[in-house]
Formats: C-alpha cells, sequence, structure tokens
C-alpha cells in the first residue's frame, strides 16, 4: 500500500536525480568532448531542472490512494488541460535542435528580462478579468506613460528636445508625472464601470480611444510635432538597462534590473490579492456580483480601486518600456492590452471573472514569451507568428471553457 | 533696357511673393510620428509660409482607407492641390482617379508611384529622392569601414556577414535599399553573406526585438555588420547591441550599423560612436520642391521654372548624403 502511496513522489524524485546526474556529468565532459559549441549551457540547465524535479518530489504531500487513483484516470484531462505548456516544451525542444544557441544562460536570462514588463502588465489587466470585465485601454496608457516620461528626460545637448527650456529634472519627477496621468485615466475607467454599471468593454473602449487621441496631442505639440522621442538621458535609461552583478564570471551577462523590479511586484499584487480585504472582495465581486452587494461589499469603491491599481502597474510598465528602449512614440504600447489578456487566459484565468491565480498568471506569462521568443529566434515570418499566437489564445480559452463547464 | 529688367524683375518677384494668397495646398502624410515625415512636413509647412500659401497637413495614421477619407474631404473642399505621401503605393491609382476628375493636380511624395499610374494624368507628378541612391551610399559607408578596418572581418573569410534590417514590406525605398546596399559592397569586391535579415517595419522597438533575436541565435562574435533600411530600425539594433554591452565604447565589441534618413537621434548616436554613419535623405528640398511645384501646378504656370528641375516630365528627384561620425552639419 504504501508503495503505490509514493510512486508518484519517488518517480519525481528518481527523474530529477537522474536530470541532475546527467547534467553534471555533461558539464565536466562538454569541454573534452568537444560539445560547448553544441550544447552551450544545456547542462547547467539540467542541474537547475533537476534540482528542481527532485526537491519538488521530496517535499511532495504522499497522496492517499483515492487521489492516486484520480490522477491516473485523469491523465487525458491533465494533457488537455496543459496543452499550451507541453506544446511549449515540444517547442523549446525543436528550436534546441534547430538552433543550440538557445541553450544558452543568457538567452533564458533574456526571456524572463522581456517577460518582466508583460508581466506588470498582465498582473494588471487580471483585476478587470477577475471581475468578469477587461481593459481595453491598458496598451495606451503604457504609450501615455512612455510619452511622458520620456519627453522630460531628454540629454540637454539634444537637437529635438521636447521641452526645449526644460532643466535636467530629477528623475523621480516625469515618472510621477506619467504613473499619475495613467491613474487619473484608470479613475475614469473605475468611474464609468462602477457609477454608470457600463459594461468595462465598452468603458474601457471609450478611455483607450480617448488616450491615444490625448497622447497624440500631446506628442504633436510643437516643436516635437510627432517626432519619436530620442536623445534620452543615460540615467533615465538605466532605470530599464541596468544589468546586476553582470561579469560576476566570465560571459555572465547580467540579471536585468526588470527582473526584480517585476518580482517585487508580483509578490505585492499577490500579498493584495491573497492576504487582504480589498483581494478577498475582488473575488467576490467576479464570483458574484450581487451576492458581493448583498454582502456589504462596498463595489463602488472597490471597483474604482481596481481600475486605478491596474493602471498604475501599466504606467509603471510604460515608464519602463520607454527607458529600455531610450525613445518613446504615440505608438507605443500598442496591442500589449490583447497579448496581456491572452497571457492571462492561458495562465487559467477565467474571462467569467472571480478565478485566477498569480503564479497562473507568472506562468501564462512565461509560456507566451517563450513561443513569442522562440518562433523569432529560428527566424519564423512574423506572419506565421501572428497565425501561431491566435492560435493558441483560441486552444486556450477552448481548454479554459471546457474546464468550467465539467465542474 | 535694364530699367525695363529690373522692373520685370521687381514684378516677377511681387508676383511671386503674394500672389498664392488664395491657393491651399491639401497634404496627406502616411503617419505623423515618423521622425524624416516630420522634417519633411517641418519643410513645406516652412516653404508653404514663405510663399504666403496656405498648406492643410493630415495625419494617415498609418490607414490608406484613412488617407482615402481625408483625400475626399480635401478634393470636396477648398483645396487648389493635393500633396501625398501615400500609405500604401499600390492605392495611387484610386488617389490620380480622384484628383483627375475633380480636376485638381496632385504631387506624391516620398512613396513613388508606378510610372503608368503618373501617366494616365497629366497633372500628377512625384517630388522624392532615388532609393537604389541611398542603398548605392550605406553600400559604400559599410564597404569603405571594411576596408579601412581589418579587423572588422571578425573570422577572417575576406567576406562580409552582415544582417539587414528592412523596411515595410513592398515600399519602393526597402526594396531598393536593400538591393542596392547588397550590390554596392559586391561591386567593391567584397563578398556579402546575408546572416539574417527580417522587415521591423521601419520601427525601432520592433527593430530592436529583431535584432536581440539575431544577436542571440546567430551570436554578436559572427554578425560583422548591421545595415537598415532607416535610421529608427539602426537606432533599435543599437539599442539592443547596447544591451550586450556593444557599441557601447570597447572597440573589441563593435558591430558597424548604418541607417538612412540622417535624423537627430541618428546624428547623436553617430556622435557617441554607436552608429557608423546614415545617409541623409534632404527633406529640406524634397519639401520645398514638393511645394513650389504644387503651386506651380495650382497656378498654372511653367514647372519648369520653380527651381528643381524636372526628369522625364514627372520626377524631381533631390539627391542623399552620405555622412558618417564626425561630419555632422
Amino acid at each position: 500500500m504504501a508503495e503505490t502511496k509514493s510512486r508518484s513522489k519517488r518517480l519525481m524524485t528518481t527523474g530529477g536525480l537522474i536530470f541532475l546526474a546527467l547534467g553534471v556529468i555533461l558539464y565536466f565532459a562538454k569541454e573534452p568532448m568537444g560539445l560547448n559549441r553544441k550544447i552551450y549551457d544545456l547542462p547547467v540547465f539540467l542541474i537547475i531542472i533537476g534540482i528542481c524535479f527532485a526537491v519538488k518530489g521530496f517535499m511532495a504531500k504522499d497522496k492517499t490512494e483515492e487521489e492516486a487513483a484520480l490522477a491516473g484516470k485523469t491523465f487525458t484531462e491533465f494533457l488537455t488541460n496543459n496543452a499550451i505548456l507541453i506544446a511549449m516544451l515540444v517547442l523549446v525542444v525543436v528550436i534546441c535542435i534547430l538552433q543550440p544557441r538557445f541553450m544558452q544562460i543568457r538567452v533564458a536570462l533574456d526571456i524572463l528580462t522581456q517577460s518582466s514588463t508583460k508581466l506588470i502588465m498582465a498582473l494588471g489587466i487580471c483585476f478587470a478579468l477577475l471581475i468578469a470585465g477587461t481593459d481595453l485601454s491598458a496598451g495606451r496608457l503604457v504609450g501615455l506613460a512612455a510619452v511622458i516620461s520620456a519627453s522630460m528626460m531628454q540629454t540637454a545637448t539634444y537637437a529635438n528636445r521636447f521641452f526645449p527650456d526644460l532643466p535636467q529634472v530629477a528623475v523621480w519627477i516625469p515618472i510621477v508625472a506619467a504613473v499619475v496621468a495613467c491613474m487619473v485615466c484608470g479613475a475614469l475607467n473605475g468611474f464609468l464601470v462602477a457609477k454608470y454599471e457600463m459594461h468595462p468593454f465598452i468603458a474601457t473602449l471609450a478611455t483607450q480611444v480617448m488616450i491615444y487621441g490625448a497622447c497624440s496631442l500631446y506628442f504633436d505639440m510643437p516643436p516635437n510635432n510627432s517626432q519619436p522621442i530620442g536623445g534620452i538621458r543615460p540615467d533615465f535609461a538605466q532605470i530599464g538597462q541596468l544589468r546586476l552583478f553582470s561579469g560576476l564570471w566570465k560571459g555572465f551577462p547580467g540579471i536585468s534590473i526588470l527582473i526584480p523590479i517585476s518580482i517585487v511586484i508580483c509578490i505585492i499584487i499577490w500579498f493584495i490579492l491573497n492576504k487582504t480585504v480589498f483581494g478577498k472582495n475582488v473575488y467576490a465581486i467576479g464570483g458574484n456580483r450581487e451576492a458581493a452587494v448583498v454582502a456589504g461589499i462596498n463595489v463602488f469603491r472597490n471597483i474604482m480601486f481596481i481600475f486605478i491599481l491596474a493602471s498604475f502597474l501599466y504606467g509603471i510598465a510604460g515608464v519602463l518600456e520607454a527607458a529600455r528602449t531610450a525613445g518613446a512614440t504615440n505608438n507605443y504600447g500598442n496591442g500589449y492590452e490583447t497579448d496581456a489578456i491572452a497571457a492571462c487566459v492561458v495562465g487559467g484565468v477565467s474571462m467569467s471573472g472571480g478565478i485566477g491565480k498569480v503564479g497562473g498568471i507568472v506562468m501564462g506569462v512565461l509560456i507566451f514569451t517563450v513561443i513569442q521568443y522562440g518562433l523569432q529566434f529560428i527566424n519564423v515570418s512574423p506572419m506565421w507568428q501572428q497565425v501561431i499566437k491566435g492560435v493558441i489564445i483560441a486552444v486556450a480559452v477552448a481548454i479554459d471553457l471546457t474546464k468550467y463547464r465539467r465542474k | 533696357m535694364r530699367k525695363i529688367f529690373v522692373m520685370t524683375l521687381a514684378l516677377v518677384l511681387a508676383l511671386a511673393s503674394c500672389s498664392f494668397a488664395d491657393v491651399k495646398i491639401g497634404a496627406g502624410i502616411y503617419r505623423f510620428n515618423d521622425a524624416f515625415m516630420l522634417r519633411f512636413r517641418n519643410a513645406m509647412t516652412a516653404e508653404s509660409g514663405k510663399l504666403g500659401a496656405t498648406i492643410e497637413i493630415a495625419d494617415g495614421r498609418d490607414d490608406q482607407p484613412t488617407q482615402d477619407a481625408q483625400i475626399d474631404g480635401f478634393l470636396s473642399g477648398d483645396v487648389n492641390v493635393l500633396i501625398v505621401n501615400l500609405v500604401d503605393r499600390m492605392a495611387a491609382q484610386s488617389v490620380v482617379d480622384k484628383a483627375k476628375s475633380a480636376n485638381i493636380p496632385v504631387v506624391f511624395i516620398n512613396r513613388e508611384p508606378s510610372l503608368e499610374v503618373l501617366n494616365t494624368y497629366s497633372k500628377a507628378y512625384y517630388v522624392g529622392a532615388k532609393a537604389e541612391e541611398s542603398g548605392v551610399f550605406s553600400g559604400q559607408l559599410i564597404a569603405d569601414y571594411f576596408k579601412s578596418h581589418p579587423e572588422a572581418d571578425k573570422n577572417h573569410d575576406g567576406k562580409l556577414q552582415f544582417v539587414l534590417l528592412r523596411g515595410q514590406n513592398g515600399h519602393q525605398d526597402m526594396i531598393l535599399r536593400s538591393k542596392y546596399s547588397v550590390e554596392t559592397i559586391r561591386d567593391a569586391g567584397i563578398e556579402p553573406v546575408e546572416l539574417a535579415g527580417a522587415i521591423a517595419n521601419w520601427d525601432k522597438l520592433e527593430a530592436m526585438k529583431i535584432m536581440n533575436a539575431f544577436i542571440m541565435s546567430i551570436g554578436p562574435e559572427n554578425i560583422e555588420a548591421v545595415i537598415a533600411n532607416n535610421d529608427e530600425m539602426a537606432l533599435g539594433a543599437v539599442e539592443a547591441l547596447k544591451a550586450q554591452d556593444y557599441n557601447a565604447g570597447n572597440p573589441e565589441m563593435y558591430i558597424p550599423v548604418v541607417g538612412v534618413d540622417g535624423n537627430a537621434s541618428a546624428l547623436e548616436a553617430m556622435d557617441k560612436g554607436e552608429m557608423l554613419g546614415t545617409v541623409l535623405q534632404d527633406a529640406e528640398n524634397q519639401g520645398a520642391a514638393a511645394v513650389r511645384l504644387a503651386l506651380a501646378l495650382a497656378e498654372g504656370r511653367d514647372v519648369n521654372t520653380i527651381g528643381y528641375p524636372i526628369t522625364d516630365g514627372k520626377y524631381i528627384w533631390i539627391p542623399y548624403q552620405k555622412i558618417t561620425r564626425g561630419e555632422k552639419q
């Protein structure tokens, strides 16, 4: 009896140890065997994966017989539920075979860097999704924040300055200005949704158009006249470009500052959603709005707060985007909301509200970024990338819907 | 005799300076937030102001139906002549047909319609630069660098392994710049090898993403040059390279990047040594030529008197200039 109980646990631990051993062997063998340019950092990845599995297997709780039987029965279910994840793993293997350079630590770090702003976006938009809404204004708010912050952060000698007479202000001023501007727009979103019970789709569609228009007007002000903002001050660009621990050992590219920033934000959002009254209220409103009202939750205040908090995150994402690329145009952030929604959905956030976890969103963002990055890596045509992206979203939503219908 | 000459001159000048007061130009630009088109717009506004004509400029927002609606608006309004920077150059025929039926002259700028289209209307012209020339110049920038810096041939195979960042698919500048830059390198006696190429739609952000993928998949140590169809894409490539400590001051880690347009941000990047060079597209003269041609057409005057030579009865060609680091104007 005890044997069946811990079979899955032992399988995981053994598998992990095998990966670990393989990794260690390859690590020492790749130099003498001349595999350096064939497998790159694969051994390190194997070691990391191995340790993760081994620890997870070791720590996992023993499953009861019933649960074990259930797990066996639902193996096909497991496959369908994780179809996107499995597709990603297959894709990663294929890419590694086609282009072994994919197996580099710098590539993994790069994927994490690119995931960072997307994660911040997704964490913002998940609040709107949790109350069975959506936020179409997210992408344009990124553009607004990028343009506002970049416009005040140009070097004194740059030929086409946005504000020719602006002194070299402290870095935090434009950041606060950009984020506050976004929060005002977020408040408008919240007001329309909460006060008039407008569907968030319509409310945020309206604000999206307004924001883009307003941003374009700002961007078109003379003497800038809609030209891409350049000549960004290095101290501002550092916010998005700084790399920590670079050169720690030879060839280590360093960890982009964006990664710790997004991790901190992720932890804060996890705390808000799981440990605060506001977080519980979000789930309650999303699960059943009428019940929430009856239970005495102040829906108006909570919805206002949801949209303001979300737009705060979009503002941060916009500032980081401007800093990372050392520039901005009013077109920044275009379509980011769809990517963020797609990542949330792939990560298990239900479009019908009330269901979704921060961990799932992180997974969704990572899966999406890995797939996009991987396709770009093997130089798949952007048209095919679009097709594949669409298929992923459709499949993810289909799985999401069948999952909840079953319940 | 001299008196008459002076009087005539004065009369001509007087005419030239005040006669356009009632002429209104309607200009459609493919997209306002394009650095080169901004310089073009400023040049057109300045020239119209100088000649006393009014100009109304519309933002096509990179969408041909939007621009079509704007042109319809111009034609049904009180505009005497059109200046059109097409979003999609395949839409040229419908614009020409509309202008023809309204008997309003049309001057195309920056995006060149085919000669067959221009030939369907006697008052249709094109002002621009010969894209092949910019391709030749950017090829020369790279070839010259390669010859004067033997270390640029990183793998010492005598060939040039490069990455090509292309503009919008189907744009004549993208096609010709790509073609002629590569051919010029070959003509200079260096064999060009295209490691990778992708369409980045003239866009900095897109170019940065694509270049980053190339750096990761090809390895920066294997790339010997980056050729971009415009400056914004070149700057995107520079940002991606800088993120890997390339082009940031260390001569061991440098990849020459060239663009086209000569925008302020590119000139700054060249000053900092992040970019090798660019090919300046003369927006000021293009804009002035377009306005002068438009006014001459609207007034029904001889188009050969505007100060820019007309080629083949349909074109005004404004030459490009090649600039590298330290040659900032």
